[in-house]
């Protein structure tokens, strides 16, 4: 794991996502919500903020935010996740530590959620959280990762979809969208501008504001990002097949290459 | 068709719609259940049926009426659920229909765990249900080798009118990765009008097909038991399918290992060559028929000393490989089955525990 503390370039500060406040991550099942999550909670970490993320993810069995538990606790991150004994259980268990992240006064909240509506529903157990939340005029962000490499949301309607579904499951508004185009590492340079291009789309038509796009890191120093739109986050993976070496954190352009 | 990124789960089920299939029958059960999520979103689009039963028992008798009636028919569950069908699967043996089966396997036994395990083997292999009853088991390793092998599965278990299995661990299902579907599945014609009952008006014959597995005369189940066993050894004959990796060195180990278990394997004999120690991989990609003349060339090579069985159970797969090698080398077992995939490095340091210092 190796964390650099020098920060990073210029040209990458600018088009580096910053968020506070609380921030909702939701989408559709495999749109790589966990890693969008965990990276943008070590990156925000790593600029300073203080951060803690939630596992939500009560759907999918696999390859959730908790198998990144100890980079992230490593990094200072706190990492709330249901109690150890349960770690592997088949059961929906939402701890209340999560409604009391929720009402943390200050900081960067993350909310790693399970995915299409089906994982959304739990948001709408917390409303209580999200008001006292909004009482403190924290900044609420319901971001919605999409992948069109993914089945079911290839398409605009099929996206527009989505969002309806997650919205009403929720019984929250999404607030931006994330492009998260990847076909994990076969992604190409050309799958990432076709993926901006796919987001940007459906920007136009949800009036969504697209509020970050992700490139895996690898791709990163060959990637122009200037012509984007909106900040970049790049994908370290954390949550690979056991075959394979999590990518750790990373954060020093330079002294990488 | 470009690549798409998907879960084991949803590319086994949009191979199976690829492969003809619009009949598919199941209950969820961790970690499977994606593929009936996934299907009964893409089945009515297609035109297809998802129905999902009461239990898994009343599935395999779906499946049996379905497969009676000549249609393409399959399902998906996970170990439990498994055994809960192995009744079914035998009367479908018996009544020489074909049906594919997907087994995600989960840890065990009774409940167990969710998370993944190969514990399923002599089960699938040797175990599946009663009587002189046996399938073609294929174990994909990645989620392309998955929707490669549903879309062979079809057409095989019409070749021998005999259910074929598809036997994942839980990775399986449930990991991602870019795959790539054929647009047009080129598959023999079914042979289903010489046996199946789906009605007179389809086809020339005058004569009935009756479908069934009783046989109350004793030589005439004697009789069908041999047409049963003449199916299982043209099997052995034809469906013997493997993979070697590193074979061509003078390795001192050989390990045998399947599935995604084969990958760590992989990952970790290439980190042993660096180091100079060269070990090699039999990767078998059907378990029945298994792939017994492979195994011991491999083993019998004159640099080999011991073989491994590599795998997620307590040693299920090392009788076939035993009986494979003959006694020529020490057979020995490495593997977890508690849910933990077995990493790189402990089959290294098990790999190093044989080779002597």
């Amino acid at each position: 794991m190796a964390i650099s503390t020098s920060t990073a370039t210029a040209n990458l500060n600018k088009i580096t996502p910053r968020f506070d406040g609380i921030v909702v991550i939701v989408g559709a099942f495999g749109s790589g919500k966990t890693e969008v999550a965990v990276n943008l909670a070590a990156l925000s970490r790593e600029a300073g903020s203080e951060v803690w993320i939630a596992d939500l993810d009560l759907v999918n069995p696999y390859f959730r935010t908790r198998e990144a538990r100890v980079p992230l606790t490593r990094m200072g991150i706190g990492v709330v996740l249901p109690p150890e004994i349960y770690l592997h259980a088949d059961l929906p268990i939402l701890t209340p530590l999560v409604a009391g992240a929720i009402r943390r006064t200050e900081g960067l909240v993350i909310l790693d959620v399970g995915g299409n509506d089906v994982g959304a529903t739990v948001l709408a157990s917390l409303a209580d959280a999200f008001h006292a939340s909004s009482l403190e005029k924290r900044p609420f962000h319901v971001l919605f990762v999409m992948n069109p490499f993914r089945p079911f949301t290839g398409t605009l309607s099929g996206c527009m979809k989505m969002r309806k579904s997650i919205e009403r499951a929720s019984k929250l508004a999404i607030t931006g969208i994330i492009g998260n185009a990847n076909l994990m590492e076969e992604t190409r340079a050309e799958d990432i501008e076709e993926g901006y291009r796919f987001v940007r789309a459906f920007s136009e038509k949800s009036r969504l504001p697209l509020e970050m796009i992700t490139i895996p890191y690898p791709l990163l120093k060959q990637t122009d990002i200037t012509h984007f739109s909106c900040p970049v986050l790049s994908i370290q993976r954390q949550l690979v097949p056991p075959w394979k070496k999590p990518a750790g954190f990373h954060f020093d352009r330079k002294s990488d290459s | 068709m470009s690549k798409v990124l998907m879960k084991g789960n949803e590319a086994i089920g949009e191979a199976a719609i690829r492969a003809g299939c619009l009949n598919y029958f199941a209950y969820p059960i961790t970690p499977q259940s994606e593929v009936a999520e996934y299907l009964s979103r893409r089945m009515p689009e297609v035109g297809g049926v998802f129905l999902q039963g009461e239990s898994e028992v009343a599935v395999s008798y779906m499946i049996f009426g379905a497969a009676a009636c000549g249609e393409r028919v399959f399902t998906t569950s996970s170990s439990p659920g498994i055994s809960l069908m192995s009744e079914g699967v035998s009367y479908i043996v018996g009544a020489q229909c074909p049906a594919v089966f997907v087994n995600i396997m989960r840890g065990g036994p009774g409940l167990g765990g969710i998370l993944p395990s190969q514990a399923d083997y002599l089960q699938a292999t040797k175990g599946i249900g009663h009587g002189d009853c046996r399938l073609l088991v294929m174990v994909p390793a990645s989620v392309q080798e998955a929707v490669e092998m549903v879309m062979m599965a079809f057409p095989l278990a019409e070749k021998y009118r005999n259910p074929v299995m598809i036997l994942g661990d839980g990775l399986i299902g449930q990991m991602m990765e870019p795959v790539t579907f054929p647009d047009h599945l080129k598959t023999p014609p079914s042979n289903k009008n010489d046996w199946a009952t789906n009605g007179m008006d389809t086809r020339k014959s005058k004569t009935r097909n009756l479908v069934k597995s009783l046989y109350l005369d004793p030589e005439a189940l004697n009789a069908h038991n041999l047409r049963l066993k003449a199916k299982y050894d043209r099997m052995r004959e034809e469906e013997i399918r493997y993979e070697t990796y590193n074979t061509d060195t003078d390795y001192q180990i050989l390990i045998v290992s399947y599935g995604t278990m084969s990958r760590v394997c992989q990952s970790a004999i290439d980190t042993l060559k660096a180091k100079k120690i060269e070990v090699a991989l039999v990767r078998p990609q059907n378990v029945f028929p298994f792939p017994e003349q492979a195994v011991l060339e491999a083993a019998s090579k004159s640099s080999c000393r011991h073989v491994l069985s590599v795998e997620m159970s307590m040693g299920q797969m090392i009788e076939d490989i035993q009986r494979s090698v003959q006694g020529k080398r020490p057979v020995h077992w490495y593997g977890k089955c508690g849910g933990d995939v077995p990493t790189p490095e402990e089959v290294m340091e098990a790999v190093e525990k044989l080779i002597p210092a």
